[in-house]
């Protein structure tokens, strides 16, 4: 097992790392950018290495001063948390190089699931289903034509180069179809400067469903099962449950083998997860996957009893994964507290916590590097928390999740706590009957001040 | 500063008979020198082990404080320096040394007389030597920080009475 791990993260997840080093007996190294000097994570790791100003590109993504802060204190593994590097295979690679070990998989899956496209077709040839679609760039409207007629509409027309939701259009019949392919061509054009589109078949109201996976550098994989995130805003999520209101034993035996599937197609290690689209029909088509530990695990943590960030270090020093049967118990759900204000179109609400209490009891957790007195700083991310519950039932746990809700104190920022609070009492988040479209219906009533 | 860039550039230089390349742009200043006995690129074990197991109180700026205590008071500040100083500070993380060898004479002395563009020391990161250039003209008053020393972003390096 190592005998020291530097943490290149910051926030909640650094302090979730530390937390798991300390159990195993590990020593910590934390790096922090000079607007995180009183942050939880460098408070309670052993050593801390300031590596630059506060914005993240001059900070938490300079590759050569955490690779140096990790050689002058003499770590042998880098965790990298999710987001910043956790999915930069060079990084990957250089740490590999230093003499260092990446908490992770490696650099080549990392790439080979960077790329959108490269990680659809590894799927579809091994035999994970994908969603239907042209299986390149549309050339001309003949070909369009054909490969809609193939798919059956609605089709959408996506850009090659686009991303995060742009670049996109929805097509419903043929009639529509030339003009909206040209029109998304130079669409295209104009906003990323290549016209390249291509057609998948568009899923109506989709649930975003997905499987945790696991690989040990031993050839086994396996999964922890599902995860259910529909509830998205701009496709941010915002509360994580498991297990999926809609997923049955069937779907999710399905589901997973589909996951091991395009797990063992990459001989893939360590901690993953697999995103999955489920239409209306439960047929699932695989979306794309993450190479890294995921915002969202503890959901799966409290269903499941294992701990997935000890399962990483453990995987990662050379140990095989637990060969008992994963049973799902139980239901667990995830708010993500963020410093955003709900009243204000979810307007970024960083600044000095002046009062903070957190909730407590039997099946409430809290993974947070928030205190009172604590400044949630402008450059970063705003999740400031993250509040599990969990219960016997899916019913228990939405409402100790709304009791949680009401204890939980944090002034002097705005939070989404009310946000959160008026979710639990909706009647179509408690039937479960909802999907990606849930939160664009959803009207949220700032509270009477 | 790009590594694979720095890479590009330390092979272009092993690979022809240029003795040395200077690169300036956008504000960055990357120097690659080859010697007499070939391009030194001198690894940290070359230097005698003063690399002592700092506790993170006393070689790092404002660091944890010890294990087992609940957070009260921030990290400490680190003490002002006497004012009119000009303190020169690491831009890098990585390891100070006071000359470019371990048998040379040092960059810089108490005293010594600089301006913009003097060398004042090395920092070492990821097996390369990363010179460190005064941003000021003035004298050498103090010298923060021990050879071998590992240093952190923005740790104070020298403090300098300005001319």
């Amino acid at each position: 097992m190592f005998k020291k791990v530097l943490i290149a993260n910051r926030g909640e997840i650094a302090l979730r790392i530390i937390r798991v080093c300390k159990q195993l007996g590990i020593k910590t190294v934390a790096v922090y950018s000079q607007a995180d000097r009183d942050s939880l994570h460098v408070r309670f790791a052993d050593e801390a290495v300031c590596i630059g100003p506060p914005p993240a590109r001059e900070s938490y993504l300079k590759v050569p001063r955490i690779i140096a802060a990790a050689e002058i204190t003499g770590a042998d593994a880098i965790h990298p948390g999710y987001g910043f590097l956790a999915e930069n295979a060079p990084f990957a690679e250089i740490c590999t190089t230093s003499g260092i070990k990446f908490i992770g998989p490696t650099p080549e899956m990392i790439s080979a699931m960077g790329d959108k496209s490269v990680a659809k077709e590894t799927m579809r040839k091994a035999g994970v289903p994908v969603v239907p679609g042209s299986e390149s760039i549309v050339r001309t409207p003949d070909e369009a034509r054909e490969i809609s007629r193939a798919i059956g509409y609605p089709v959408i027309i996506k850009a090659s180069a686009g991303g995060g939701g742009r670049g996109m259009r929805i097509v419903r019949e043929e009639a529509e179809l030339e003009n909206s392919y040209r029109t998304a061509q130079h669409e295209a054009e104009q906003g990323f400067s290549n016209p390249d589109v291509y057609i998948e078949k568009y899923i109506e109201q989709p649930r975003h469903v997905e499987i945790q996976v696991f690989g040990d550098e031993h050839g086994n994989v396996m999964h922890f099962g599902e995860r259910d995130c529909s509830v998205q805003r701009r496709h941010q999520k915002l509360i994580e449950e498991s297990p999926s209101p809609v997923v049955d034993d069937d779907l999710r035996a399905r589901m997973g083998e589909a996951a091991l599937k395009g797990c063992h197609a990459v001989n893939y290690v360590n901690a993953g997860t697999i995103e999955f689209l489920v239409d209306r029909d439960g047929n699932f088509y695989f979306m794309e996957m993450n190479t890294r530990i995921q915002v969202e695990h503890p959901v799966t943590e409290q269903v499941t009893g294992h701990d997935l960030i000890k399962l990483q270090l453990r995987v990662a020093g050379g140990e095989r994964l637990p060969r008992k049967k994963i049973v799902q118990r139980g239901h667990a759900i995830e708010c993500r507290i963020n410093a955003e204000d709900p009243a204000a179109d979810f307007r970024p609400s960083p600044g000095r916590i002046t009062d903070f209490h957190m909730p407590g009891g039997f099946g409430v957790r809290v993974d947070t590097h928030a205190y009172a007195g604590y400044t949630v700083p402008p450059y970063y991310d705003s999740l400031t928390a993250k509040l599990v519950a969990f219960a016997q039932t899916r019913e228990g746990a939405i409402n100790k999740m709304a009791g949680a809700l009401e204890e939980f104190v944090i002034e002097g920022i705005r939070t989404t706590i009310p946000f959160h609070r008026q979710v639990m009492q909706d009647e179509r988040f408690r039937s479960g009957k909802f999907d990606t479209s849930f939160l664009e219906t959803f009207r949220f009533e700032p509270p009477g001040e | 500063m790009d590594l694979q860039y720095v890479r590009k550039l330390v092979k272009l230089l092993s690979e022809s008979a240029v003795d040395e390349i200077e690169i300036e742009e956008e504000g960055t200043k990357i120097r690659v020198a080859r010697n007499s006995h070939g391009i030194q690129v001198v690894p940290a074990a070359a230097y005698p082990q003063v690399i002592p197991q700092v506790p993170a109180s006393q070689g790092m700026a404002p660091t944890a404080p010890p294990q087992g205590v609940a957070p009260s008071a921030p990290p400490a500040t680190p003490e002002a320096p006497p004012p009119g100083l000009h303190e020169i500070k690491s831009p890098i993380v990585g390891t100070f040394y006071r000359s470019p060898a371990p048998d040379a004479a040092s960059f810089v002395q108490v005293g010594s007389v600089i301006r913009p563009g003097t060398v004042l020391c090395i920092v070492e990161a990821m097996k390369l030597m990363n010179e460190i250039e005064a941003d000021v003209a003035g004298k050498i008053v103090r010298i923060m920080v021990e050879n071998g020393q590992p240093v952190e972003y923005d740790q104070t390096l020298f403090l300098v009475e300005k001319a």
